[in-house]
């Protein structure tokens, strides 16, 4: 017990030493700042110049992850997709094996969760369709059209409207699947699937809408009908899943381990968005641009430390008298070391924050205003982007602009501390 | 009692592609509690004299002792401790830290003394700013102050670690001469009140004549050594190559 006193009270002493003896550090180092004003403004735009750059570049690459990642969600697969056991995997090879019962006692308690903000049922096909002469392969989802409003967000129309009500015979097309069948709005065509029993089912069904999504390949296959059509097609009575929607993407995780707990029937799985085939895209896109924005930063960060460096190089000349005067005075080479790296630190932090703040602004500038962008590789059309700075992203800005400075000011404050005393003395003014 | 025991003291540097010896086997001791000044022209060695004894510099032979401490073969951080806490310097140029204020710079080598606390450092600038006569000008920064003030702070500073030894380099050199008088009746009833020991180095007469004790130097060595005894003068003449013993104590 004594000794667990005695232990933190030398802790509280230490801290006590350490909080004096750097906040004069930090003190000393900010009035140096500020009272060399001109010189410490290189090294204070660089720092800026730098966590701006930082800043605009991760936070325009976060947008558009962003993007990707809600159109993904938004337009096809969900937050958490409630399926049977192994449907994603192999339902496209024997869809029947794998329906699930429209409406059950789980589904409503899902629906009450709080956060989600809805859950829509999805019946998924594959056939073909026939305008005339030519006849394609389809990979349609018969979905309610009242539910489906929420999910598909990021579904756009281009043209006509979307499905009316739940038993219409009327189905939207997919930008590229309406071109290659050259299908306008109030056109007909007929569906042709194969049935739960093995048979062949057919539908005459009109066109009301064609729609583009933010990825091309499901643009040039995809066709939406209203969920009750399908089924008649199918001949079946259930769904292959739900899609269920939530407020926050972040909230996807929790959420699933939440519903987990609850969900009564063992014969169904959640599987949240990043796990499914169609996140795949978005993973992979996310891990590439992550590695160029690091090689990005990593530019930043030089361009800073040699920037810094020379700064606190001058700096450390030009104070040659001050450096000997402190050691005469009794200050260790460790005080002067210490002293002049707090600074550079101080620097990069002064700097840092500035950038920040400039950052931030300037984002939602260009974001208002918009950067236009040409249509990504697999994505159907162009856009306009925009630039998003998460706290995460100015954190990392901050931290890196601050040990950046710390690294440039170490050649410095090593030359510093190794001077000759009387030496630096001569150079009093 | 000597305070300062220089034996044999060589010190030479690389100027070029010359070796400049500024000692040249210099012996002698001063006592403590004397008011001391160093006079030689420029070159004679008498800043490396000051320089070696402040323990900021360190000879290439010989043997030096300053307040008990042999310094041969300490370590700088070992000397840094030793110069915080035994001596205290006065510059010709004040050298000030700009950016603190009077008495952030006369708190400034209290800093490094854990045993003080806040309170303890308050006190202590609070009574050197008194004693320099700047009590009211604790706020101020150097700049705000006449080159006459900013050698009080400076003394203010070299002071208040209560160090036995106080070195000055030309104090007065860059003063007027009524502020340089001032500032050496101040160091000298410092000297006279606490019993500091005081050396200075300069080539200013009236300076040498404020003083007690007095040791002349150039090309390197010790030319005279002089007592003040009553208002006279006592002056020793030393050979070019002076003998092993060349005091400057009492005759």
């Amino acid at each position: 017990m004594l000794m667990r006193l005695m232990r933190r009270e030398e802790l509280r002493d230490l801290a006590e030493r350490v909080s004096r003896v750097l906040g004069r550090d930090i003190q000393l180092g900010a009035r140096n700042i500020i009272r060399q004003r001109r010189r410490s403004a290189i090294g204070f735009i660089a720092v800026t110049a730098g966590v701006v750059a930082m800043l605009l570049a991760a936070g325009f690459f976060e947008w558009n992850y962003d993007i990707m990642r809600e159109g993904t969600i938004r337009a096809r697969i969900g937050h958490i997709q409630v399926v049977r056991p192994g449907y994603l995997e192999a339902g496209a090879a024997d869809p029947f094996r794998y329906i699930i019962p429209e409406k059950t006692e789980d589904r409503a308690l899902i629906e009450a969760f709080p956060g989600v903000d809805g859950v829509a049922p999805r019946l998924n096909m594959s056939g073909l369709i026939s305008v005339g002469e030519s006849t394609v392969s389809f990979l349609g989802e018969g979905v309610d059209p009242v539910r489906e409003k929420k999910l598909s967000g990021a579904v756009r129309m281009l043209e006509g409207t979307d499905l009316s009500t739940i038993d219409a015979k009327e189905v939207t097309l997919g930008e590229g699947l309406a071109r290659s069948l050259e299908l306008k709005v109030g056109s007909s065509a007929v569906l042709l699937v194969s049935t739960a029993s093995g048979g062949v089912n057919a539908v005459e069904v009109t066109v009301v809408g064609i729609f583009s999504t933010i990825t091309k390949a499901y643009d040039d296959f995809a066709l939406r009908m209203p969920l009750k059509t399908a089924q008649t097609l199918l001949r079946v009575n259930g769904v292959h899943s739900w899609l269920v929607l939530l407020d926050k993407t972040s909230a996807t995780e929790s959420m699933v381990e939440r519903m987990r707990e609850k969900i009564q029937a063992k014969d169904i799985v959640l599987v949240p968005w990043y796990e499914t085939a169609a996140a795949d895209f978005y993973n992979k896109t996310v891990s590439l641009f992550s590695k160029q924005v690091l090689v990005v930063n990593f530019m930043i960060a030089l361009i800073i430390i040699l920037s810094i460096s020379s700064t606190m190089m001058s700096n450390v000349r030009e104070r040659l008298g001050e450096i000997g005067t402190c050691m005469a005075l009794g200050d260790s080479r460790r005080t002067v070391l210490r002293r002049f790296l707090v600074e550079g630190a101080v620097l990069g932090f002064f700097g840092g924050v500035a950038g920040t703040i400039i950052g931030i602004a300037l984002a939602q500038l260009i974001s208002r205003v918009g950067i236009p962008m040409p249509p990504p590789p697999g994505m159907a059309s162009s856009y306009i982007a925009g630039i998003k700075v998460t706290p995460g992203i100015a954190f990392n800005a901050l931290l890196l602009a601050v040990l950046t400075a710390f690294i440039a000011g170490i050649l410095p404050a090593w030359k510093a501390c190794r001077m000759p005393i009387a030496d630096a003395l001569r150079h009093a003014r | 009692m000597a305070i300062v025991v220089l034996e044999h003291v060589t010190k030479e540097y690389r100027l070029g592609d010359h070796m400049v010896r500024a000692l040249d086997d210099v012996t002698l001791s001063i006592e403590s509690g004397v008011f001391l000044a160093i006079a030689g022209p420029s070159g004679s060695g008498k800043s490396t004299l000051l320089n070696v004894i402040g323990c900021i510099d360190t000879p290439s032979s010989g043997r030096v002792v300053v307040a008990g401490h042999d310094i041969s073969g300490q370590t700088p951080d070992q000397l840094a401790s030793l110069r915080a806490r035994t001596i205290g310097f006065i510059f010709q140029t004040f050298n000030l830290f700009p950016v603190l204020t009077a008495a952030e710079n006369v708190e400034y080598p209290l800093l490094q003394m854990d045993e003080l606390d806040r309170e303890d450092r308050r006190e202590r600038v609070q009574a050197m700013l008194e004693l320099v006569q700047l009590g009211k000008f604790a706020k101020h920064r150097p700049n705000q102050l006449s080159g006459g003030q900013r050698q009080r702070v400076a003394i203010a500073r070299a002071l208040v670690t209560r160090p036995a030894i106080v070195l000055a380099d030309e104090p007065t050199a860059n003063l007027d001469h009524k502020t340089g008088e001032g500032i050496l009746a101040l160091m000298r009833d410092i000297n006279r009140r606490y019993k500091t020991t005081f050396i200075f180095s300069t080539h200013d007469k009236k300076v040498i004549d404020a003083a007690d004790r007095l040791i002349g130097v150039e090309d390197g060595s010790v030319r005279i050594l002089g007592v003040r005894k009553e208002g006279q003068w006592a002056i020793t003449n030393v050979a070019r190559r002076p003998a092993t013993h060349a005091e400057t104590a009492t005759p």
